[in-house]
């Protein structure tokens, strides 16, 4: 689709600011030496007039509801990188002096560029050289594209309608959303995600506590209802209880495993519950140390997945042997989790000592699997 | 050197120090006499300060080759032969097995461990020369248990931290087909179910690549869907005779055990092919069924790409508006409004004890138990 540059979307600021040649820009004839230069340039001018809301405003546009980038800062940059009529004039700025800004600046504006101008060479079907290294470079870096081809699409969808209604509106909420992006940290607590939602399930909490106190488990085995106890098998009392649908183990040491909980709150209720049934049995038990050891969570991409191109890209952290095991065995390294994935689409993630560890790594998987998706 | 003597025999001055098994000699360069010797052992009071070393603190450990891993390296060798790899896999079995012996984990395992290393070791091997060889063959050839074989198979995958490439397809069809007793008359196999070997090959290739293409492979043991695919193969090469043979029949007169899987591959397979057969326009008026597809199964495979791409460009797109709910919002997990710090009740707790009565009741029942399984048998 042809993308004329409209006028109306050029921030005033920089029309005002910054010396313009061409009014009408041929979008793809800049380098990215420049497209560099216009961001820093711009970014100064936004730091040093911070008042200034409405130039804003066009930028947060024809990105996706800026109700997804309040929290995620890396969101923010991109916002702001991904306006394609930053990029207009010509080479008036190669002589600006950049020695000031640090070197992470300027590495992480070098791979923003990137996204915004991948969909603008979708867009425009000629190309120059400068750029047409550029969808290879997005390419490789599949989770920079996911994140353009979001863009885009949203880009897309807000294109028709929407500009002229939807510009003075976000005003306030986005200045507000800009500072409080700058300050909030990275993570964000609720897992909303880029890859249209798809939140992982919890199914299975595993959680040690320590009674502290010896106890007889024959004592217990015959006292309790819910309990079995057969000492040539395991040396512990197998103790089952309704709500939360849970199981436990109690050792003679005090020391209790429950297991089967659907969530942190639910375990530890239910460890409790286990630790007034001991203590109702007449041993004075407590409530010490209580951990969440293991979280299991499993989810479906809704796509089939291609397992042996996979392991092939990805060998030094899976492990698929289809003579053993229907399934992919991923150990991702950060946050160390392992994922089993299966072609189906279904993916279980188990080894997580909190919730947001399972989240991540499903948000780090995610772009992953979408790469072999075939459609 | 200078000032250290003459050689006797040809009177130069070239005298060098050199040491002949850590003894040290003073040796003339040019003739190659030794003028003198350094002492070859210890004085009686220099070995009276030496201090006893214990086994597990010197080398001999590393140097010295145990006889259990003398067993096992006999046996790799023994189980290269058996398969008649060639003679390079050998050395490279018996380097891993050597290499996985120096980790004391390995040294210290169960003899049935260090038997099943055996066949991890020829396994590994043989994957990375993509030479095909199938962990069930190992462990038939072991007597080992599969899950045993799949334990220690991760274990020294990760504890050697190689890089074993998959199965590789193209070549276990062939030596898979090339198994099954068809290619020569004999009492049990009739003239008309005799086939070519080149002719059933290739085309047992063409179906294994279109099962793989059509998802029928990935996640699934190799081995059933080949076997669906040389039956498949076997029967279209020839489709008047052999529609009446079944796939366990066919089996048993190749002399191949049949896979339990192979019969629902089959089926996937033929579910493929009737798919495909859908977009030829000559095809399509006959509606075919599983049976009838089977004669066609050439002209198929000779346009496979095209219509593999028709049929499940469709298809595949078919599947997922099915899968997928009409607004696309994934549902909200279930709130949970459980705070873990709840009272409990003390009435939910004592349901799950027993009443004294109860109690009694438990123990004298199981005292009966106890009674009559302890008495023997009645006479």
């Amino acid at each position: 689709m042809a993308s004329a540059p409209r006028p109306e979307r050029v921030p005033r600021l920089l029309a005002g600011c910054l010396p313009l040649t061409r009014p009408t820009p041929t979008v793809g004839l800049v380098s990215m030496e420049q497209e560099e230069t216009y961001l820093e340039l711009y970014l100064d001018q936004c730091a040093a007039q911070d008042d200034l809301a409405p130039p804003r405003s066009p930028l947060f546009n024809p990105v996706a509801p800026y109700g997804m980038y309040i929290l995620n800062a890396s969101n923010l940059d991109t916002a702001l990188n991904s306006n394609p009529e930053v990029k207009e004039a010509s080479g008036d700025f190669s002589s600006v002096d950049l020695s000031f800004l640090p070197d992470e600046v300027t590495q992480e504006n070098k791979d923003q560029p990137v996204i915004s101008s991948r969909h603008e060479t979708e867009e425009n079907s000629e190309s120059q050289s400068p750029q047409s290294r550029l969808p290879s470079l997005s390419e490789q870096d599949i989770g920079l594209g996911l994140n353009s081809s979001s863009l885009s699409n949203s880009h897309s969808q807000l294109h028709p309608g929407d500009t002229d209604s939807v510009q003075p509106s976000p005003e306030k909420p986005n200045s507000d959303s800009l500072s409080l992006a700058s300050i909030t940290p990275m993570t964000p607590m609720t897992p909303v995600s880029e890859c249209c939602g798809i939140v992982p399930q919890l199914q299975n909490i595993v959680s040690t506590v320590n009674l502290a106190c010896k106890l007889d488990l024959k004592k217990i085995a015959l006292h309790a209802k819910n309990a079995e106890y057969n000492p040539k098998r395991f040396a512990a009392v197998i103790m089952r209880i309704r709500e939360p649908r849970t199981t436990a183990l109690i050792f003679s040491s005090g020391k209790m495993v429950c297991t089967g909980a659907k969530s942190e709150e639910q375990s530890r209720l239910a460890a409790r519950k286990y630790a007034r049934v001991v203590q109702k049995l007449g041993f004075p038990a407590r409530f010490l140390d209580f951990k969440i050891q293991n979280m299991v969570g499993s989810c479906d991409v809704r796509f089939p997945i291609r397992l042996e191109g996979l392991v092939l890209t990805h060998q030094q952290f899976s492990s698929y042997e289809p003579e053993l095991f229907p399934g992919l065995i991923y150990r991702m390294v950060k946050p160390r989790i392992v994922l089993l994935i299966f072609v189906s689409g279904k993916v279980v993630l188990t080894g997580a000592k909190e919730r947001s560890e399972i989240y991540e790594a499903f948000e780090n998987i995610y772009p992953i699997l979408k790469g072999f998706k075939k459609a | 050197m200078p000032g250290r003597g003459r050689c006797p025999d040809c009177g130069s001055t070239e005298l060098v120090e050199d040491s002949h098994y850590s003894q040290s000699q003073l040796v003339c360069s040019d003739c190659g006499c030794v003028v003198t010797e350094g002492v070859l052992t210890t004085t009686f009071s220099d070995e009276g300060n030496l201090r006893e070393v214990t086994y597990s603190r010197s080398t001999g450990e590393n140097e010295q080759v145990s006889r259990s891993q003398q067993r096992g390296l006999r046996r790799v060798r023994d189980l290269c032969r058996v398969l008649q790899l060639p003679p390079t896999f050998e050395d490279t079995a018996v380097a891993y097995y050597q290499q996985a012996y120096r980790h004391s984990g390995i040294r210290a395992a169960r003899l049935q461990k260090k038997e099943v290393l055996v066949g991890c070791c020829v396994l590994i091997t043989c994957r990375q020369h993509n030479w095909p060889l199938t962990m069930g063959a190992i462990c038939t050839l072991l007597y080992a248990d599969l899950d045993v074989f799949s334990s220690i198979y991760m274990q020294i995958v990760k504890l050697l931290g190689l890089d074993v490439p998959s199965l590789c397809l193209a070549e276990l069809v062939k030596t898979y087909c090339s198994s099954f007793k068809l290619f020569q008359a004999s009492p049990s196999v009739p003239a008309k179910y005799v086939e070519d070997k080149e002719k059933m090959l290739s085309r047992t290739l063409q179906l294994v690549e279109l099962a793989n293409e059509t998802w029928l492979v990935t996640g699934r043991h190799p081995l059933p869907v080949i076997t669906a695919a040389t039956f498949l193969a076997w029967q279209s090469l020839q489709p008047a005779d052999r529609l009446s043979c079944s796939l366990a029949r066919f089996c048993k007169l190749a002399n191949v055990d049949l896979p339990y899987p192979a019969s629902s591959r089959l089926q996937e397979l033929l579910a493929v092919l009737l798919r495909m057969a859908e977009q030829l326009a000559w095809l399509r008026v006959l509606r075919l069924d599983r049976r009838s597809v089977v004669k066609h199964i050439g002209d198929l495979l000779q346009h496979r790409h095209s219509l593999v791409r028709l049929a499940f460009r469709d298809g595949t797109a078919e599947v997922e508006t099915r899968g997928k709910e009409p607004p696309r919002i994934c549902p909200a997990p279930p709130v949970s409004t459980v705070t873990g710090d709840e009272n409990i009740s003390d009435s939910e707790i004592e349901q799950y004890l027993r009443t004294p009565q109860e109690v009694r009741d438990f123990q004298r029942a199981q005292a009966a138990r106890q009674a009559a399984t302890s008495v023997p048998n009645p006479p």
